[in-house]
């Protein structure tokens, strides 16, 4: 079935004339975008930070890997199977860890990480230890990947614009108050931290897929401070401003490939810089919306105070 | 003959008879209720050394607007707190309509049917108006994950619902216009209303106001009398509120307890606790 | 055998017990864990390397060098980064996400202008063992010991008997209020700022004696953060009794089980503890307000 799919990438692609390389870059953004999706409802809508999110990606990575290349499961089923796993070990999680407040919380979703990539360390016969587990089928296609990150997208889109976006972003706002117009807040915080789980367990397995090998260090904690970086660079919020920031992080690096020396110091820069001066990212609140952006290009160069919408 | 049933007609007159059900068992919870909608026995509740409450007794009758006055520190905040499940009483019993609830959590508190507004405004302060409202409404959001995702009918019947509602009850209080705007950007007066109409959205028996007077001047408190009198006439809700202001509470409560020191000093009309020499020196007598 | 262990685990409880209770005291203040911390003994470890090796002073000049370059980065990384977010009325997380980007910053920067290759410290360092017990402690260790307690049987006395002390307390109960009362709210912070920068830098030089320095050993930070967690954020005591505790955790581990679960224990005993004990070993249960 791999074939299969590889095959039709193959034939839009040089329909497009779009080369290997570049294809591998869309590659490692839709991986970026879905993980960052996750993130965007956890951190963004119900304002939980968790350190430990690279974490989730490895399970999600080592179950697929493991299923595919041992058990010859279907790459799709594996998937699945890997990122359910991940929101399953989210679940138990969150209900020891939940009740913590922020800081705590925060330092345990870290603990959680760092022991996955310990563990996955020390198991040698079980993951290929600090060595890796390579033999990995490459199914991540461009193809399937923009499919995987359109599909999250929409899932996330519809999941935020329902009673349960709203429910996360009442606590987020004020969980007292959310609680006493009868939101269990710690039913969808649990929920939102399931859910950052599957997606991160989604990108993990198709990161599997597109690098064929991995290794523990792949889901340092690095990579968990990175997730967040990233979501507070778009904004705190916004599901497309979350998408923003995922393209700008993993685009830029390529754009501007003479200062890759320098990719993380000028990361390190934004991110000081925009929570200094602009604290909400590059989008705050507000979804990107077609009609704002129609205003705002109408109202350019006019002295006019305030135009009411049509 | 199937389409006749989906059609916008048919969804029009399903609301309306879940309407006319929801306003039929609160008449049918008032009919049959001789029991107080709210009963507090003997509530006890201690922070380290200190009795915050000390067997604080209470009964609330269907339809009374009965207030809770004392001087600061009395307790009247805490004892909130212990209806609606911030904390749990350390002895005692609270009943609401029949069932005890002591030490319920709060969110299951809501659910049963007693909403709140706190003394310091908290609303959703990013979130619009009607959004405010909106989420207060999770009640009748009875469908699941997937159907959400996929937009099936009964999600996008029950979002209406839900909109709906919310736009009703901004038109009650008259905050209609500005349902788009952020809730923060109201003024303080409307952000009071808001709040009341977003405890309203829970369909509540019992409606508890903590100082919704506060930092209002005498032309507003007025006004604020006015709009609980309304609340309390359409909607046939009992109320509990907290107040410092003396004249809303000689004007808007029938009945009213006065706590010193977490305990009761007197029970009776406005005017009678008014006039009793022992309210009179717990206020006057004494720091505040 | 047994004795040795607990002996080295003390001694990197004490570097790490420098840094922990540095982070503690900013916590307490300010309700943030500042991530940057361990960056800041990191870089008083380069600053005396710098004066050490290259500059060719002695070598208690170099470290004393290096202690006060913790101090002034801290100083500064409040003064220009932490004091400004605040003033924006953000939540705390900021705080903390502005630090992990300093935390970057710094240690693409130490890559940069000293490259990841390992570096000590040029002078002879005794190398010499006592033999106390049976066990066999470096003098090194030693030393290395006594500095930190007298260092920190120093900070208690200053948390607790002077002024400063008092003031920083208050402060941390509630600031509103210290700074009706006249408290210089921002100048006692800052000061608190250069003391644990200060703290970081003779932990950083410790450690860069007895291992290496090296532009990712700011990482200790976070063995720093977990002690501070499992003894309570926010508690200078509890930062202590956590640091050793999690020092002689690991070294146990390392020595009697295996060293490459050594991390995995440490994390295990807080999420553990935490479970029990939400708010660490002398954390205090604060409760809101409604």
């Amino acid at each position: 079935m791999i074939d299969a799919f590889n095959n039709i990438n193959n034939a839009v692609c040089s329909f497009l004339h779009i080369n290997p390389y570049i294809q591998g870059v869309v590659v490692l953004l839709c991986i970026n975008i879905i993980a960052i999706l996750g993130m965007a409802v956890l951190t963004g809508f119900t304002r939980l930070f968790s350190f430990g999110n690279a974490g989730f990606m490895a399970i999600g990575a080592y179950a697929a890997a493991i299923l595919i290349v041992r058990h010859n499961f279907n790459f799709l089923i594996a998937m699945l199977i890997g990122a359910a796993l991940a929101g399953f070990v989210a679940f138990l999680l969150g209900s020891l860890t939940l009740k913590l407040k922020g800081d705590y919380f925060l330092i345990t979703c870290l603990g959680f990480g760092e022991c996955v990539r310990v563990l996955l360390n020390y198991f040698k016969d079980f993951s290929g230890g600090s060595a890796g587990f390579p033999g990995i089928p490459n199914y991540s296609s461009m193809l399937f990947s923009v499919i995987c990150a359109i599909l999250a997208f929409f899932i996330a889109w519809r999941f935020i614009h329902s009673k349960y976006g709203r429910n996360l972003t009442s606590i987020r706002e004020n969980e007292v108050a959310a609680e006493a117009v009868g939101i269990n807040a710690f039913r969808f915080k649990r929920m939102s931290f399931v859910f950052s789980a599957v997606y991160a367990g989604w990108a993990g397995a198709l990161y599997a897929g597109y690098m064929m090998y991995v290794v523990p260090t792949n889901f340092a904690l690095n990579k968990s401070i990175e997730l967040i970086t990233t979501t507070v660079i778009g904004g705190l919020g916004s599901l497309t401003g979350s998408v923003l920031g995922a393209m700008l992080v993993t685009l830029l690096p390529e754009v501007f490939r003479s200062l890759s020396n320098y990719r993380m110091l000028i990361y390190g820069f934004a991110v000081v810089l925009i929570i200094m001066f602009r604290p909400n990212g590059l989008y705050g609140y507000k979804e990107f919306s077609l009609k704002r952006l129609i205003k705002k290009l109408k109202g350019e160069g006019k002295t006019e105070t305030r135009k009411e919408a049509a | 003959m199937s389409n006749e049933v989906n059609s916008p007609a048919a969804d029009n007159r399903i609301t309306q008879l879940e309407e006319k059900v929801t306003l039929l068992e609160h008449k049918l919870a008032a009919l049959e209720s001789k029991n107080p909608v709210l009963e507090m026995q003997h509530v006890e509740k201690h922070f380290g050394g200190v009795h915050a409450i000390d067997d604080f007794s209470v009964k609330i009758e269907q339809g009374q607007i009965h207030g809770l006055i004392g001087p600061n520190g009395a307790g009247k905040t805490t004892i909130f707190n212990n209806i609606t499940g911030i904390y749990a009483p350390d002895a005692g019993k609270i009943i609401f309509m029949g069932e005890e609830i002591t030490g319920s959590s709060p969110h299951r508190v809501a659910q049963l049917g007693i909403g709140r507004t706190f003394q310091n405004i908290r609303l959703f302060s990013n979130l619009t108006v009607l959004e405010n409202v909106v989420i207060a409404s999770g009640k009748d959001a009875t469908y699941n994950l997937p159907q959400a995702i996929f937009h099936s009918d009964k999600y996008l019947k029950r979002e209406k619902l839900l909109y709906d509602k919310a736009m009703n009850l901004l038109e009650i209080v008259g905050l209609q216009d500005k349902a788009d705007e952020r809730a923060s950007s109201l003024p303080y007066g409307h952000q009071r209303k808001l709040e009341i109409a977003r405890a309203m959205a829970l369909d509540p028996k019992l409606l508890l106001l903590d100082e919704p007077a506060a930092g209002m001047n005498a032309d507003e408190s007025l006004e604020l009398v006015e709009f609980v009198r309304e609340i309390r006439g359409h909607f046939k809700i009992t109320i509990l509120m907290i107040e410092h202001h003396m004249d809303v509470v000689s004007n808007l409560c029938d009945y009213c307890t006065v706590l010193n020191f977490g305990k009761t000093l007197a029970v009776g009309t406005p005017a009678e606790v008014k006039s009793n020499p022992e309210v009179i020196r717990a206020y006057l007598g004494g720091n505040e | 055998m047994f004795l040795q262990q607990l002996i080295t685990g003390i001694s990197i409880g004490g570097i790490y017990a420098l840094l922990a209770t540095g982070y503690s005291l900013i916590y307490s203040l300010l309700d943030f864990s500042n991530w940057a911390h361990g960056e800041f003994a990191m870089l008083g470890a380069y600053v005396a390397i710098v004066f050490a090796n290259m500059v060719g002073v002695p070598f208690l000049v170099a470290a004393l060098l290096g202690v006060c370059g913790g101090a002034l980065i801290s100083f500064l990384c409040e003064k220009v980064v932490y004091r400004h977010i605040r003033s924006t009325g953000a939540p705390n997380m900021f705080l903390m996400i502005g630090a992990m980007g300093l935390s970057t910053i710094f240690q693409q920067v130490a890559n940069l202008v000293f490259t990841g290759q390992y570096r000590s410290f040029k002078f002879k360092l005794p190398v010499s063992t006592i033999e106390i017990a049976g066990a066999y402690l470096g003098v090194l260790d030693l030393i290395s010991l006594i500095l930190t307690a007298v260092i920190l049987v120093f900070l208690i006395y200053l948390i607790n008997k002077t002024k400063f002390g008092l003031n920083v307390r208050a402060i941390a109960c509630n600031s509103r209020a210290a700074r009706v009362l006249g408290v210089r709210v921002d100048r006692s912070i800052a000061s608190v700022f250069l003391l644990a920068g200060s703290l970081a830098g003779v932990a950083g030089i410790l450690y860069g004696m007895k291992y290496n320095v090296f532009p990712t050993m700011g990482n200790i930070g976070l063995k720093a953060f977990v002690a501070s967690v499992v003894g309570g954020l926010g508690s200078v005591p509890g930062a202590i009794v956590g640091s050793l505790l999690l020092g002689v955790l690991e070294t146990m581990v390392s020595g009697y089980i295996s060293s490459s679960l050594r991390d995995f224990f440490s994390f295990a005993l807080l999420i553990v503890l935490l479970l029990v004990k939400p708010s660490g070993l002398f954390g205090v249960d604060v409760q809101d307000k409604a």
